[in-house]
């Protein structure tokens, strides 16, 4: 999905007045001239001109790309549905995680993934468990991430 | 002597040499599936060597970028998909081979030009290294201010595409990087009160987002490309390697040297290499007209050129600790994590460290050739892997390995943000290394200038009173002038 470079431009512009004017806000210190201050207003100086630039060659395609070009997969309600859910997924994993524990969160987020991706109803739960048990085994026994246990805590090992 | 001595014994342990062949089994497995790129690669290797000695840790990264690298050339010559983006410049020549019935010759090639590129790159790494940290010895913050300046602009102007694109990307590198208390004067920025910004964005988190979580984006939205139908080579891989060499051994030096150079040169990496070693190739050739139908000359330039890079971005990286390029950045990553800062006191303080990096690097490239024998031999499994399981197990991949930097799930956050936006920047035309030299770069420009700007009592002559200041000062500047002026020139006259 293509977004018109003005368009782009446009919220980079306002992203560089945002950390521009935020920057104005920090404290100075006594007796020096480059404090805090310094490099986000340069930053934002910066990225302001690069954002006009944008913007003049964004509307001089205007007239040929329109403000968007989609890609075959932003008509696709399929694709799209796809993506939200994976984004949903990770989320829900860093909400859930702790208080459910890793296995459970892995292992639901897992299963969701392989069937909105196509894999075997019947294969799912099974690598679902399976890759879960080995990723938890990689990184909590092997590499001692504390990945949390949540409600398996009683049997936590 | 003591500390070659020394290397080897840290080098040739049992569990340093498991590690090596692990990471080297990975990088071609990762390196060989279409959509997992050697920089992904690296970057989901992170969070494993967080838990490993410095050594190992540096091992593994240096061998899984190699032979993802190589790996990348198997898809591009079975199935004319380039397996990582460095691969690309010779897909078509490579696949055009195949239909000849010549996939053999032109895997072999590539694994033979492959591991001499990667010795001849890494030769060059251990000459050119120790001489210049002694010239990086005389550096102070002037330089260092200036070569991170150079570093940060070859990566917006050498990349391909936009300019100005590379240049919002390098600036919102800049920008992530000043979030945080982690500045000269200790003041928390942009972080809106969160206990979690105060330590900064992690970076790690965010390579893995840029460069992995957006992959996967990509794959749910059927982006990816379809690889089922691909046939094994069965002809024997080392036929004709004497004859080849022979016959193209100035192909492969040419694609050694510009290889090697353009590795070194900070922000441009394999990828440009392989594109710039392949246009030379055909301007060089003595049957120009043959390139494009099938003819190996080309690929043995670039398969040369691509794998020399790797020890060429390891130059700058070592000495100065400026990144060659995105995998070196998240090798400096590394560096710092595991207390063997880069710069050029390294190599006085800790030689033995530097030369650990140096035979990794020999032994990595040698056992190329066995390894990359057996994973071509089994490309026909490697690309039949249903990437329908494999993608949502890199997801949780992604998501542990963001989760074990800091124990917290702020960096699966960070991981989810860093993915979105590499997305929508990929998609809109906006490179990603530049993002990462600036998150990498960012908070070493900023020192640098306000140490110097102390130094020298706040005036900008500073920045030119010393030689090497003033040098590196002029060829940054010249930098950023000639291509304007080359730009409105041919505006003029047109």
């Amino acid at each position: 999905m293509r977004i018109n470079d003005a368009i782009l431009g446009a919220v980079l512009l306002a992203c560089s007045l945002a950390v521009g004017l935020y920057a104005r806000t920090f404290p100075a210190i006594p007796g020096q001239e480059y404090g805090a201050s310094v490099f986000p207003t340069w930053i934002s100086i910066a990225l302001g001109l690069c954002s006009a630039v944008l913007i003049a060659g964004g509307m001089r395609q205007w007239a040929e790309t329109g403000a968007v070009s989609l890609a075959s997969w932003a008509r696709s309600g399929h694709h799209l549905r796809s993506l939200a859910i994976t984004i949903a997924l990770v989320v829900f994993y860093i909400l859930a995680s702790t208080p459910l524990g890793f296995i459970p969160t892995a292992f639901i987020a897992l299963a969701i993934l392989f069937g909105v991706l196509g894999v075997k109803p019947l294969l799912t739960p099974v690598l679902a468990a399976g890759i879960t048990m080995v990723v938890h085994y990689g990184f909590y026994s092997l590499l001692r991430v504390p990945l949390p246990w949540g409600v398996l805590t009683p049997w936590a090992w | 002597m003591d500390a070659i001595l020394l290397a080897t014994q840290m080098v040739f342990q049992p569990d340093v040499l498991v590690t090596i062949v692990l990471a080297a089994l990975f990088g071609l497995f990762v390196g060989s599936v279409p959509g997992l790129t050697a920089t992904m690669a690296t970057a989901l290797l992170v969070p494993i060597t967080f838990f490993m000695a410095p050594v190992a840790a540096i091992g593994a990264i240096v061998t899984c970028s190699a032979m993802a690298i190589f790996a990348g050339d198997i898809p591009g010559t079975l199935l004319r998909i380039p397996g990582t983006p460095a691969s690309a410049a010779y897909t078509d020549e490579a696949y055009a081979m195949t239909r000849k019935g010549q996939g053999e010759l032109a895997l072999g090639a590539n694994l033979l030009f492959s591991a001499l590129g990667g010795l001849f790159g890494t030769a060059v790494l251990i000459v050119a290294a120790p001489s210049l940290a002694e010239v990086a010895l005389q550096f102070s913050s002037f330089e260092y201010f200036w070569l991170a300046c150079l570093g940060l602009t070859c990566a917006t102007v050498v990349g391909t595409g936009s300019t100005i694109k590379g240049l919002v990307s390098l600036m919102i590198g800049l920008l992530v990087a000043t979030i945080g208390l982690n500045n000269p004067a200790g003041v928390p920025r942009f972080t809106f009160g969160s206990v979690d910004l105060m330590g900064g964005i992690d970076f790690i988190a965010a390579m893995i987002g840029l460069f992995a979580v957006s992959e996967i984006f990509r794959y749910v939205l059927g982006m990816s490309p379809d690889t089922s139908n691909v046939q094994a080579p069965a002809g024997n891989l080392f036929t004709g390697w004497g004859r080849l060499f022979k016959q193209y051994w100035r192909q492969s030096l040419r694609g050694n040297v510009l290889g090697t150079a353009i590795g070194a040169l900070p922000g441009a990496g394999a990828d440009i290499a392989a594109w710039v070693s392949y246009a030379v190739s055909k301007r060089f050739s003595k049957t120009p007209e043959k390139f494009g139908t099938g003819h190996v000359e080309g690929i043995i330039e670039s398969t040369s050129s691509n794998n020399a890079a790797l020890g060429g971005a390891w130059v700058p990286a070592l000495v100065f600790g400026i990144p060659g390029d995105s995998i070196t950045a998240i090798v400096i990553g590394v560096l710092y994590l595991k207390g063997m800062n880069p710069g050029p006191t390294i190599f006085i303080n800790n030689p033995q460290d530097i030369y650990a990096v140096f035979l990794i690097f020999i032994l990595a490239n040698i056992f190329m050739v066995p390894a990359g024998w057996a994973a071509i031999k089994s490309a026909r499994l490697l690309m039949r892997v249903p990437r329908n399981v494999l993608m949502p197990t890199i997801l949780l991949f992604c998501v542990v390995g963001s989760f074990a930097i800091n124990n917290s799930v702020f960096g699966i956050s960070v991981m989810l943000i860093f993915g979105l936006l590499g997305f929508i920047m990929e998609e809109n035309g906006f490179p990603i290394a530049p993002t990462i030299l600036g998150i990498v770069l960012g908070p070493l420009l900023e020192e640098n200038f306000v140490t110097s700007m102390i130094k020298s009592d706040g005036s900008f002559l500073g920045f030119f009173e010393r030689p090497l200041a003033a040098g590196l000062g002029i060829i940054t500047i010249a930098v950023w002038i000639v291509p304007l002026g080359l730009y409105l020139w041919r505006k003029a006259r047109s």
